[in-house]
């Protein structure tokens, strides 16, 4: 059977007027990478606080690792690390200080804190500047530093709120290896928020999109795509608007639209496009080529949550 | 609660007063200059009645306290400007770890406080008076003013979270504070000044016919019942739920 780490169902959360989270209910395997995808005000942060138990939800239940967040969410908090919306550093303090502070606080043992903080600031590339004050340092190190203050304390469950925000692509890459490792390797229950659908794609076992408090869709990242087919691309001469039209009355053709010299077509679930290159033969288009385009998880993702594109919600993010 | 665990917070609220401190910027040269004036210009002016007054054990804790004020602020409405506080939230520490480390720090800092500026004190008194021995106060007096910081510093620390927890800014909570302060400090000085001549002596008897150990157990008493109430009323108004998180 498998482990949850962790399980949503029926969540509400209210603010006053605003519904942040709207019957909410998925689960969370325990040792993959979970991604949670959705545009800003989706109520992204507010799940991964009622998860943490620093919010409460309005009615339904989280469960996480079998531990109500609402009665039991010191418990939770035990087995959970955590990057937030901020990055939560002490700017005054050091490298060193700050994860030294997070070893404390999770009570660990003097050389294992000191083992445990060499390992990350070398991994991160932050030794050398260990004894600066955090406040001098650039958006994308105080993000490393903050992904290993998440991670210090080998948590079974880590949080991390659109971890790569401000790291260049290097570094981001090296990160997106390390949270895969820390899944793989480790056991590790990775549930992270990111707008970077590359990263998701690349990084996440398990995609989860949430619009407007919902759970718009669930499941592996290849399963939210339509299949290969589902896009043709053509180019040629006289593609032009009347000839989508025609294109669009044909069977089996969803949508299509006519772009810089070329012909975009939407096809239904089984559809070929020889019937398509027939009609546009038949109207004396001439033919340069036609491409199976593959949608992209980012063009999924674009349409799930296509309403919420147009305009974020006014209250901003929760 | 866990008092391994306020110790986690205590030492890290120290870290950050420390780098305050040590950077001689905002808090910390207000500390020098302070510890200037309290710990060698005053005893200079006043002589050994900076030791032996009993104004002394008023002076003290209001000083304290005000100094209190300040860090108060910045523990509470400054990690939340500062984006901080939720994070601190999201670990395994308790809610009343998390308060009690915050509200111990800034006591100790006022008790450290008192300690430095007293120390100097006797330095400079000292000096002054070569060859009158050591101007030390009486273990009695001495005993009398840190029981009264503490207290001073405490009532003041548990009203201090509340202000800034309904603060928006650090700047905001310490306005309010630093208003707070003033009516402390001014109020009993425009109190005296509204009684007549005959009020003024009235009081002046009763004070000194109540002796000064019976009054400091009086003050202590009322002191420790305010600080107490406020704590408590701190550890049910500091719950993870109902903090505001943005």
């Amino acid at each position: 059977m498998t482990t949850l780490a962790i399980e949503a169902r029926d969540l509400v959360r209210d603010f006053g007027p605003i519904r942040a989270l709207d019957h909410l209910s998925f689960e969370v395997p325990a040792g993959i990478v979970f991604g949670f995808l959705g545009p800003n005000g989706a109520g992204k942060t507010t799940a991964i606080r009622t998860f943490l138990g620093l919010v409460e939800p309005t009615s339904g239940s989280a469960r996480v690792f079998g531990f109500d967040t609402r009665r039991e969410g010191d418990r939770v908090r035990e087995r959970a690390g955590a990057l937030l919306e901020h990055h939560g550093l002490y700017e005054r303090l050091t490298a060193e200080q700050n994860l030294d502070f997070a070893g404390r606080v999770w009570r660990m043992p003097v050389l294992d804190r000191r083992s445990r903080i060499r390992e990350l600031l070398d991994q991160f590339g932050l030794w050398d500047r260990r004894y600066e004050a955090v406040g001098k340092w650039s958006r994308g190190m105080k993000q490393k530093l903050a992904v290993a203050r998440a991670v210090f304390h080998r948590p079974p469950l880590v949080f991390l709120d659109e971890p790569t925000a401000g790291l260049d692509p290097v570094a981001s890459a090296a990160l997106r290896d390390d949270l895969a490792s820390l899944a793989t390797g480790q056991g590790v229950t990775v549930f992270l928020t990111t707008h970077n659908l590359v990263e998701a794609e690349r990084l996440c076992d398990l995609v989860g999109v949430i619009r407007r408090g919902q759970l718009a869709a669930l499941g592996p990242p290849a399963s939210l795509r339509p299949g290969d087919s589902a896009y043709v691309r053509v180019t040629g001469t006289g593609l032009d608007a009347d000839m989508a039209q025609r294109a669009a009355s044909l069977p089996g053709i969803l949508e299509a639209t006519a772009a810089d010299g070329a012909l975009e077509v939407k096809l239904a679930e089984g559809a070929r496009p020889a019937e398509l290159v027939a009609l546009l033969v038949q109207h004396g288009v001439a033919i340069d080529e036609v491409r199976r385009a593959r949608q992209t998880l980012e063009e999924a993702f674009l349409e799930l949550v296509s309403d919420d594109a147009a305009g974020s919600r006014p209250e901003g993010r929760r | 609660m866990n008092t391994g665990d306020i110790l986690t917070v205590v030492r890290k609220e120290w870290l950050e007063f420390r780098d305050q401190l040590l950077r001689l910027k905002r808090g910390g040269l207000s500390a020098v200059i302070v510890l200037l004036m309290l710990g060698i210009v005053t005893p200079l002016q006043m002589g050994p009645l900076w030791i032996s007054s009993p104004l002394m054990l008023a002076y003290w804790p209001l000083l304290s306290s005000g100094m209190v004020s300040t860090l108060i602020a910045d523990a509470f409405a400054g990690e939340r400007e500062r984006h901080t506080l939720e994070t601190l939230l999201a670990t395994r520490l308790s809610d009343t770890s998390i308060l009690l480390g915050k509200i111990l720090a800034a006591i100790l800092y006022g008790l450290l406080f008192t300690f430095a500026n007293i120390i100097v004190g006797v330095i400079t008194l000292s000096i002054a008076h070569f060859g009158e021995g050591l101007q030390v106060p009486s273990p009695t007096q001495l005993g009398f003013m840190f029981l009264l910081v503490t207290l001073a510093c405490s009532t003041l620390a548990g009203v201090g979270v509340f202000i800034s927890l309904k603060a928006a800014t650090v700047r905001q909570a310490q306005q309010t504070l630093g208003i707070l302060m003033m009516v402390l400090f001014i109020g009993p000085v425009l109190f005296i000044q509204f009684l007549d001549s005959e009020g003024r002596q009235s009081l002046a008897g009763r004070l000194s016919s109540l002796g000064t150990a019976p009054l400091v157990a009086w003050v202590s008493a009322l002191l420790f019942t305010a600080s107490l109430v406020l704590i408590l009323m701190a550890m049910a108004r500091f719950k993870r739920g109902k903090l505001t998180l943005d």
